[in-house]
């Protein structure tokens, strides 16, 4: 049985303060007797939220669900040079983006596909795609994103479908707020584009 | 055509129609809980190792070290200090007889003691022309 996609992203998350819980969360992996259940955690708490994120990139099930595990060990990883002078979701998403990115790049390798085939190769999988509610409009808008260049895409998504706020992107992908609208306003206008041919 | 375009933002409404299996993200948090590999770095927990005779001594021997070059480089200063030529009058004879000569004294110290000096010192300790003359005529004071 399919489950319909919850709105499953950082909106409650917009403010620049570490929240509570992440503080708390944070103090226990820096415990290495805590650290292990307070991943755990992690896991619980961020597999939602990062999943869609990935998948919005990767347009494939499976695939987003092993990028996500990716991300998951890199965190684990890493997780002593997580400093905590961010916030968690900050670090993760960052990481998720990274994966999401070199995952793509490893599958054209693999395929022997240039990066100009990419939007022929997404719309493939976006048509093959067995997990979706069968919204005709949100599919359509899912292959004229996939025209997108992968970080313009990764904008896109952050901006329309997360409704992140622009400060924030900005701390993930260490990219200027100007930059970003501007990449975010460009991306519409060519979906815009891409709607029409 | 164009505000058409735009309305299908608009119509998606921030959806983007995927969906997952049903019980899909309690089945990965349990899967990726289990497959964490050991992280020796995060979970390694302090040791406290018994401390030896050397790490006990070590701050005091340390301390003794740091003294003893301070003492080195104070008796080094000390013997570079003392190749310096002692003018002392105790231990120079030549400056010794000079000073027991009183013409010595009269030609070198008294008499290049500015007269009117010393005229001004004994006005303001109320000492007049008359004492002046008397000392003058008890020459001890030069003409």
């Amino acid at each position: 049985m399919e489950v319909p996609k919850k709105i499953g992203n950082f909106e409650s998350d917009m403010s620049r303060e570490i929240p509570k819980e992440d503080r708390y969360l944070i103090e226990r992996l820096r415990q290495p007797e805590s650290c292990r259940d307070a991943f755990n955690e992690v896991i619980r708490c961020y597999s939602e939220p990062l999943y869609w994120q990935i998948r919005r990139m990767v347009e494939n099930h499976d695939d987003a669900a092993d990028v996500l595990q990716n991300t998951f060990l890199k965190a684990w990883q890493s997780i002593e040079n997580f400093r905590g002078d961010a916030k968690l979701s900050t670090w993760l998403y960052k990481i998720a983006a990274n994966e999401s990115i070199s995952h793509l790049s490893r599958e054209r390798k693999r395929l022997n596909i240039s990066i100009d085939e990419e939007e022929s190769y997404l719309i493939d999988l976006i048509e093959a795609d067995e997990w979706t509610d069968g919204d005709e409009i949100a599919l359509k808008l899912r292959k004229a994103v996939a025209s997108l260049p992968e970080k313009q895409r990764l904008v896109f998504n952050m901006k329309y479908y997360d409704e992140m706020k622009y400060e924030r992107m900005s701390e993930i992908l260490g990219t200027s707020v100007g930059a970003l609208k501007a990449s975010y306003h460009l991306a519409v206008k060519k979906i815009e584009k891409a709607l029409t041919e | 055509m164009k505000e058409k375009n735009s309305d299908i933002l608009e119509r998606a409404g921030h959806r983007d129609g995927m969906t997952v299996p049903e019980g899909f993200f309690d089945a990965f948090a349990e899967r990726m809980q289990s497959a964490l590999p050991e992280n020796p770095a995060a979970e390694r927990t302090a040791q406290v190792l018994p401390r030896s005779v050397w790490d006990r001594i070590r701050p005091f021997v340390y301390m003794a070290a740091m003294f003893a070059g301070i003492w080195c480089m104070l008796k080094m200063f000390t013997l570079m200090g003392d190749q310096h030529v002692d003018l002392s009058i105790d231990n120079n004879e030549i400056l010794t007889e000079a000073l027991s000569d009183d013409n010595f004294i009269y030609d070198h110290f008294v008499d290049d003691i500015n007269q009117r000096e010393i005229f001004d010192t004994m006005y303001d300790d109320s000492i007049g022309i008359e004492d002046i003359e008397i000392l003058e005529n008890d020459s001890i004071l030069p003409n």
